[in-house]
């Protein structure tokens, strides 16, 4: 079938099978920051902005995007800028698998959160994994970045 | 979690056709004329089975994606994703913190955007926590052929296979309510879920055990008797609910803990 994509407020024609997601999609067309990690939900590196709320792309019907907003970390362009340079300052970022859906996770929970605390921005990220930082040094950026001590 | 049982299942849900009905009389036919059609709900749970099917049928632009107020009641339509559940205003302010807490730790924050209380509901899936919750709800469930039924009634057996759910009707009650629950760590499926309320005498359902949750009628009975018998109400818990086992827990363990969270619900809301 035909789809029509908005990815990060540009459009894409494209032809998918009614069965497949939109990880796979968005990597066939180019946007290889959306990794293809666990595939079933888990691990959270497949994240994007789906009418702005953080979503498994690899849970997400590709056939249902259509006329739906997508951003993936590309589109944020500085806003991103500012929470990597947050993060990389505290020597959080390593092999940087997770490192595109946590940006994206982290700039939809600023817009979220009311009064984050250190819980609630836990919690809120609990659904993206990393394997090789242990979490504080990205927990201190991103600390810095909600404007929580 | 997921991913293990994937990988023990071997593979992902495929269907031929994508199908997007403009009403739900078309979806129904499709539904019943193909017995090897599905409903897509938020395609979680679904994804990751080794199953394939003739056709997907997809409601999401049907408009079920709703949370409303009437006088007596709080409907919450299928689509609806528990995301949007978790962090409603007017559903935490009738039932306090019992729904919230039944899907705040369901994997991650993404998962629960795209998970709809639809597909956790009709799949009676075991690991559901929300299932847990709205047992002790005056809840009931309204499909486009089988009309209103009581949500205990539908996830007790089996006869409602296909059928299109609409949405979910929670009468607005006062009371207390409260949730416990236990796992591994903090975004897994947990191990064992107790709700207790007493919006219309005590309700206490143990779910995720790790078969579908399931209400009590012993203990019950016999805490609505004596108020202060909360200890001996939470001890008889372990006999009166069947427990499993999986990858997570024995069913030992399970039995062994359920009293103890039983008690903790009962102490919070007598």
């Amino acid at each position: 079938m035909k789809l029509k994509l908005n990815i990060n407020n540009k459009f894409y024609n494209t032809n998918i099978d009614g069965d497949e997601y939109l990880l796979d999609i968005l990597r066939k067309i180019g946007f290889k920051s959306v990794k293809k990690g666990c595939d079933t939900g888990t691990c959270g590196v497949c994240s994007v902005l789906i009418k702005g709320k953080p979503t498994l792309s690899c849970q997400f019907l590709a056939a249902r995007a259509q006329n739906v907003k997508i951003i993936t970390v590309e589109g944020l362009g500085k806003k991103a800028d500012k929470i990597v340079d947050l993060i990389v300052s505290e020597g959080a970022d390593q092999c940087g698998y997770c490192g595109p859906s946590l940006v994206l996770t982290t700039y939809a929970m600023k817009k979220e959160l009311k009064n984050p605390t250190v819980e609630k921005i836990n919690h809120y990220l609990a659904g993206n994994l990393c394997r090789c930082s242990g979490y504080e040094g990205q927990l201190r950026g991103i600390k810095k970045y909600m404007g929580v001590k | 979690m997921l991913m293990v049982l994937s990988l023990l299942q071997g593979g992902f849900m495929r269907f031929d056709k994508f199908l997007q009905p403009e009403d739900l009389k078309t979806a129904l036919e499709i539904l019943k004329n193909d017995s090897n059609s599905v409903i897509l709900g938020g395609t979680t749970f679904l994804r990751i089975s080794d199953k394939k099917y003739s056709t997907g049928i997809d409601l999401s632009n049907l408009g079920f994606n709703f949370i409303k107020e009437t006088k007596d009641y709080i409907e919450i339509g299928a689509y609806t994703s528990l995301r949007t559940i978790e962090t409603n205003s007017t559903i935490n302010k009738y039932f306090g913190n019992l729904i919230t807490k039944s899907l705040e730790n369901l994997i991650g924050i993404q998962f629960r955007n795209s998970a709809t209380i639809g597909g956790a509901i009709f799949g009676r899936l075991g690991f559901t926590e929300i299932n847990t919750a709205l047992l002790v709800l005056d809840c009931e469930l309204e499909f486009e052929e089988n009309g209103i039924v009581s949500f205990s009634d539908f996830i007790s057996n089996w006869s409602i296979k296909r059928d299109i759910l609409k949405k979910i009707i929670i009468k607005k009650q006062k009371g207390k309510g409260s949730y416990k629950m236990m796992r591994n760590s903090s975004a897994d499926f947990a191990i064992l879920s107790v709700a207790v309320s007493n919006y219309n005498g005590i309700k206490i359902a143990v779910g995720t055990r790790p078969t579908i949750a399931k209400l009590s009628v012993k203990a019950a009975q016999f805490i609505n008797s004596d108020n202060n018998k909360i200890d001996e109400a939470a001890n008889m818990i372990a006999d009166e609910i069947k427990f499993g086992k999986d990858l997570r827990a024995e069913s030992k363990y399970r039995k062994m803990i359920a009293p103890i969270l039983v008690k903790r619900a009962l102490q919070e809301v007598l």
